[in-house]
């Protein structure tokens, strides 16, 4: 993919001019041109290949504070003139946005993160060869492991993308950005049980991934699965490694922190700000500058900069994430978090960082009496958003710690628990791991209570 | 148009492909959604591109683009061939499809009204008024409302190096409400109709849309709604439980549609979604539900969601039985998928998302297929027992076995008859333990439901499907797992 500002530009500039010729007030513009291939594994071969290119233009009109929009995936003018005269003409018929009060006003972005600061010029160049001998590399790293490895499964992938923000009122945002992934689900059989390992890189360089590093400890995870039992449901200790961690934050970031969701009165952390929730070893933050952070973006599906936010700080929830109509009706200002999906919107934080200890996983283990750790979890969902209860699954490796000692692998867990109650008290907070297996930096963690609700057996 | 397919399949020729097919599709979509009285959402999408699959050295290549130019075919064909040569270099047997006739056709959805008619102003219309009487029911207590409409019509062409060349118009539409109530002092309750998710969804005109009657039905919602913050919890127990249409939908699409899905089986999403307990060898041999239970793919079902004349590789629409009397007896399947077990034919069942996307083994009309009650006998038949309704939360695990549901609202039954309200509602259990407790399904209140909400793939596709199903009674079932779980902590 050749990246062209210019071009993004001209049709930004040629969508503000037809809004304004069909009668809009204000309008705001989005292009987004991404180019994309993700080779998918299974049973150790390349089962799925696939390449992918898209040009969309995204365009908000209002008439004073009528709303209408269009989303295309259209090249022309002729076609994207039709969209934006379709825009404008819904707005028209659309009725007021009471909550609506401007567009943001022309902003201006830090110069902490440059352009070329977000892209790797090894993902732009990724070949479909490159990523055949990525897959090749990880089944032959697995297999060496050992030989009741059964299967390899997962996806070596590699995106670039430009997006650029037009509004009306002087604002333009331009950024670009590279990503690169590997995950891998590892299976082992052994004549009697199949078990599975899971593991995943994340890089901006799509050459740096560490295939090898990945394939080994994912083979590793199912080769030390075989003899899974079950064990009752209860309260147990747990070691969450970090990618388990990140399955939360997805769901308390996003029925916790959006102010949409407060707005709605989803959010369990409802008239909870300023108040200690959690246990004063969590520490929560967005913040899209951390040149740790492998994919950022330094603005938002506004154009609104983005800066460092604090939401727990020592257990305390600090912050909501907004946007600039759910500020409007806060009467705050945005916080530069929107995300945009086919013309709907809300605000919700995208590069989040959670505090890391001093502890690691070995010193973790060995100061559960009776616990389990988990590699990561499956099939999370929300059972009751207003209190924070969420449910889950284990998958891809979890075992049972007696007295400091791992004993055996478990089969399939379920938990059903409230993040209020399960994130109160935590034991040890570790250092980051070398493996970036989750797009937030997160470490891992013990925690002292975790209700496990039942298994594959009932 | 013709113009375009053969070119692109004349360069994967060229380039050494086996075979090929390309899908150049335009997808038109309008998406209106009013929250307390103020239009949140009115957009309305349109994409155009196309794909490009192809076999060569063994291996499948795709590669898909929005510019429909002869000069982007062209350079997608050749960039889908070397993909497939990639991807052939690690396989250990080449790709081969079960034969499939090629055909030169085409099939549009039977609809009365096109919604893409309909003006917006109508829709957004009658989406205010329904949004403001769910709150003017109680001002008080109603703090949130909703109100939704969706269109979508994408029209496809498809051709393939056999010869086959269709084209097909695939139109839905749907909508619905919803509410949310708070009272002094007690959580938050919503109440949807006519089912959560923003609605209910089917492949028919905008008539569909007006038959729902959101209007007529907001006061009964927001009544529901405003019960439930002051109902009692959802006991903890082991007991009978019946679950209507709106919740027994998703109950079929997680521990019935997904394991049957071939390619999940075969390991497809085994990094991903996960695979299935539902493996080649138990086919013909698993009891996965008691003898009342009969399930079937159905993309010839009117109506449905999941309803079209071709799939994305020019598999005639048909029916397969999947579950019969409770044993399993056959999945969902495309022609590669179909060849790897040794099946004689696919069973239509690949769909794509967008045109840049690899079609995927998705689901069509995945239905329980009515049985030989009254959902009012049913309930008359019922000592004791819940009956739940409308999906709130759902959970299932990798393999399709350990699933656990919330649903909006519950009903006691008591001595055959419908009782108090409960809230929270919340059920666990193993597919063919809980599959094997059921012993009635009724065909009065049959129907196929929709929901264009289902996830899956990498890069991930979202697919509009439907189950036909009534109201199903199921026995020892664990049900108030949420209470179970947080009563000791204080959390309700």
């Amino acid at each position: 993919m050749v990246f062209n500002k210019d071009l993004l530009l001209e049709k930004a500039h040629f969508v503000l001019k037809q809004a304004d010729k069909f009668g809009a007030t204000q309008t705001e513009v989005t292009i987004t041109s991404t180019t994309g291939a993700l080779t998918r594994l299974a049973n150790s071969i390349i089962d799925q290949n696939v390449a992918e290119r898209h040009f969309r233009v995204s365009t908000i009109a209002y008439v004073g504070s009528q709303k209408g929009s269009t989303t295309v995936e259209v090249f022309d003018n002729e076609s994207i003139t039709s969209a934006v005269e379709t825009a404008v003409k819904i707005a028209k018929i659309s009725p007021e946005n009471k909550d609506f009060k401007s567009l943001p006003e022309k902003q201006s972005y830090s110069d902490k993160v440059s352009l070329a600061d977000l892209v790797s010029k090894n993902t732009i160049e990724a070949t479909p060869e490159q990523r055949a001998d990525f897959a090749k590399l990880a089944i032959v790293s697995a297999q060496a492991i050992d030989k009741r490895i059964k299967a390899v499964a997962g996806a070596v992938s590699h995106t670039t993308a430009e997006r650029i923000i037009l509004n009306n009122l002087g604002l333009e945002a331009y950024d670009r950005g590279t990503y690169g992934n590997i995950n891998l689900t590892v299976l082992a059989e052994d004549g009697t049980e199949e078990t599975a390992g899971w593991s995943a890189d994340n890089r901006k360089d799509f050459s740096k991934l560490d295939i090898q590093t990945v394939a080994e400890k994912a083979a590793r995870k199912a080769v030390d699965g075989f003899g899974m039992k079950f064990i009752d449901p209860g309260e147990y200790e747990v070691v969450l490694e970090p990618a388990a961690v990140a399955g939360f934050l997805f769901f308390i970031n996003y029925f916790g922190f959006s102010a949409q969701s407060y707005q709605d009165y989803i959010s369990f952390l409802r008239d909870k700000i300023g108040t200690k929730v959690f246990s004063e070893k969590l520490t929560l933050w967005d913040d899209a500058y951390d040149p740790r952070l492998e994919n950022r973006e330094i603005f938002d599906g506004e154009g609104v900069p983005k800066s460092k936010l604090e939401m727990i700080k020592d257990g305390v929830v600090k912050n909501l994430t907004y946007d600039t109509l759910t500020a409007s009706k806060d009467s705050v200002q945005s916080t530069g978090h929107n995300a945009k999906f086919y013309g709907r919107s809300l605000p919700i934080a995208q590069h989040l960082l959670v505090g890391e200890g001093d502890s690691n996983l070995d010193e973790m283990i060995a100061e559960t009496k009776n616990g389990i750790l988990v590699t990561h979890f499956h099939y999370q969902n929300a059972v009751n958003p207003t209190k924070g209860v969420f449910t889950g699954l284990t998958r891809d490796g979890a075992w049972y710690i007696k007295n400091g000692e791992i004993q055996f692998p478990l089969k399939t867990l379920r938990y059903t628990d409230a993040a209020p109650r399960f994130l109160a008290e935590i034991d040890l907070v570790g250092k980051y791991m070398d493996l970036n297996d989750a797009r937030a930096l997160v470490p891992p963690m013990k925690l002292p209570s975790f209700k496990i609700s039942g298994s594959s057996k009932e | 148009m013709r113009d375009l397919t053969e070119k692109a399949l004349e360069v994967c020729s060229k380039e050494g492909a086996t075979y090929a097919d390309i899908r150049i599709v335009t997808i038109k979509d309008e998406d209106i959604s009013i929250k307390n009285g103020t239009i949140q959402t009115l957009n309305i999408a349109n994409i155009k591109g196309f794909g490009i699959r192809t076999i060569s050295n063994g291996g499948l290549g795709f590669a898909g683009s929005y510019d429909v130019s002869a000069k982007e075919i062209g350079r997608m064909a050749k960039l889908a061939v070397r993909i497939a040569k990639a991807s052939g270099a690690t396989r250990k047997k080449p790709i081969v499809f079960v034969d499939e006739k090629p055909v030169e056709d085409s099939y549009k959805t039977p609809i009365k009204k096109d919604p893409f008619s309909i003006p917006s102003e109508e829709k957004i219309e009658l989406l205010m008024e329904a949004d403001k009487r769910l709150r003017a029911y109680n001002p008080d207590e109603i703090k949130m409302s909703r109100a939704d409409y969706r269109g979508h019509q994408e029209d496809k062409v498809f051709a393939s190096s056999e010869g086959a060349y269709i084209t097909q118009q695939i139109t839905f539409c749907g909508g619905g409400i919803s509410c949310t109530a708070i009272t002094q002092g007690e959580p938050p309750q919503t109440r949807s109709f006519p089912g959560s998710f923003r609605g209910n969804f089917s492949t028919k005109g905008y008539d569909y849309f007006e038959s729902l009657k959101l209007l007529e039905n907001a006061d009964k919602t927001a009544d529901e709604a405003i019960a439930l913050t002051g109902a009692k919890h959802c006991p903890t127990e082991k007991t009978v439980l019946l679950l209507d249409g709106h919740q027994l939908m998703l109950q079929i699409h997680e521990s019935c549609g997904h394991p049957t899905e071939l390619d999940r089986v075969l390991g497809t999403e085994a990094a991903f979604a996960g695979t299935s307990f539902m493996t080649p060898e138990k086919l013909g041999k698993l009891m996965y539900g008691s003898e009342h239970v009969n399930m079937t793919s159905d993309c010839t079902l009117p109506g449905g969601l999941g309803t079209y004349g071709y799939d994305d590789e020019g598999v005639k629409a048909k029916r397969v039985d999947l579950v019969k009397n409770g044993l399993f007896v056959g999945y969902q399947s495309s022609r590669e998928t179909a060849a790897i077990i040794g099946l004689k034919e696919s069973s239509a069942g690949m769909r794509a998302d967008n045109p840049q996307k690899l079609p995927l083994v998705r689901m069509t009309n995945i239905n329980l297929e009515p049985g030989d009650w009254k959902r009012d006998e049913i309930i008359a038949d019922t000592k004791k027992g819940i009956l739940m309704s409308t999906n709130k939360s759902w959970s299932i695990d990798d393999k399709r076995l350990n699933f656990q549901f919330g649903t909006e609202i519950a009903w006691e039954i008591v001595d055959g008859e419908i009782g108090q309200i409960l809230k929270n509602p919340t059920y666990t259990g193993i597919t063919p333990e809980f599959w094997g407790g059921m012993d009635a399904h009724s065909k009065d209140d049959w129907k196929v439901l929709g929901t264009p909400n289902c996830g899956k793939g990498q890069p991930g596709q979202v697919m509009y499907v439907g189950h036909g199903c009534g109201t199903a009674r199921f026995n020892n079932v664990r049900v108030g797992v949420m209470q179970e779980a947080t009563s000791t902590i204080g959390v309700q």
